[in-house]
């Protein structure tokens, strides 16, 4: 996240941001993929962050990454609560959310988060970085191969970088196109929350890519759309038998 | 673990089945391309659900290929070495209140 609202100490360890230049949500890719209207009945009643919570709400009761993620977390000592670890708030830039690692929370920024599928992505985006804190002793501050590292996975992971959100963006490529748009966007989550030059940040990149980009938990594989999301989800609810026979 | 003694497949037959079948599909090459640049291969799910079928028709030794094959993907998953250390507990603040829930 670029900027965080001045109550926040440190600011975000880690965040995605948006790779289009916009104001508010007038384009995204997941607006033109779902054919409705941009703001919609949701726009008329509610605020900002009243549309956040309900969007929130309905990311983690329905969503099979968010599902698995949390189930995940819970399993490794760090059950997610909606009031603790989540925050809907104002935030500056082009960003969508971030990761708070001094306080183990989630930021959701409720004036640039457009629309459900958008929820979540960036739900699952930020999930990814706070199932790697729960599980690792990262170094969100001070180590940036660290940040780099869950800036792929969550790159990786979360959908971002599927073949329609990247023609959307009006990014053309096929063969192993989602590498280079892991690459990049992890690169460009760096520079959102980290004072550092762009060499920096894609060399770090450079050097955790291999490692990183492999490393699919707790998923098991790279979920593509949500079938892929479902059966990774009945892997890890099947883990005990799968592991005590093999 | 030995044969016998309430050994089961790793995954219910219908799991094989499902993961052969998403694996056979257009939808799947053309994604595995756009990652990996090369078409993928789906084959040992065929042999997994086939080794699968024969356990539960026979109680088949074709079960131990069944192991090895899991076994070969465990592998394959855990090759990549770790950028940090694991945690053998989660962080002491996660259950915590925020620090301004603290002031009032």
């Amino acid at each position: 996240m670029a900027a965080a609202p001045d109550e926040r100490g440190p600011g975000p360890a880690a965040g995605e941001q948006l790779q289009q230049q916009h104001v508010g949500c007038q384009v995204f890719p997941e607006r033109l993929a779902q054919g409705k209207p941009q703001q919609g009945f949701l726009s008329s009643f509610f605020t900002n962050n009243q549309k956040c919570q309900l969007m929130l709400l309905q990311t983690l009761e329905t969503n099979p990454y968010v599902k698995l993620l949390l189930d995940a977390m819970k399993h490794s000592g760090c059950a997610v609560n909606k009031e603790r670890h989540f925050s809907c708030e104002d935030c500056n830039g082009n960003v969508s959310g971030g990761f708070d690692a001094s306080v183990s929370q989630i930021v959701l920024c409720q004036n640039n988060i457009c629309n459900q599928a958008h929820m979540n992505r960036v739900v699952t985006h930020e999930l990814v970085h706070a199932f790697d804190h729960c599980r690792a002793h990262v170094d969100w501050f001070t180590n940036v191969r660290h940040l780099a590292c869950s800036e792929v996975r969550a790159a990786n992971l979360s959908g971002d970088c599927s073949l329609l959100n990247e023609i959307f963006r009006l990014h053309f490529g096929l063969k192993r196109h989602h590498q280079t748009c892991v690459r990049d966007r992890a690169i460009r989550s760096i520079l959102a929350v980290r004072n550092i030059s762009k060499e920096v940040a894609q060399k770090a990149v450079d050097e955790v890519f291999e490692s990183c980009f492999n490393d699919h938990e707790p998923f098991g594989r790279i979920p593509h759309n949500k079938t892929y999301a479902r059966y990774a989800h009945r892997d890890f609810q099947n883990r005990d038998r799968y592991y005590s026979n093999i | 673990m030995a044969e016998g003694g309430g050994w089961q497949p790793p995954r219910p037959c219908e799991a094989y089945r499902a993961e052969w079948e998403l694996c056979s599909s257009a939808g799947h090459f053309l994604r595995h391309y756009y990652v990996h640049g090369e078409r993928p291969a789906c084959e040992q799910w065929r042999r997994d659900l086939d080794s699968c079928r024969e356990w539960e028709e026979r109680r088949s030794a074709e079960a131990q290929s069944l192991r090895e094959s899991e076994q070969a993907r465990v592998r394959a998953a855990r090759k990549h070495g770790l950028v940090w250390a694991p945690r053998q507990s989660p962080p002491a603040d996660w259950h915590l209140p925020l620090p301004q829930d603290n002031d009032r």
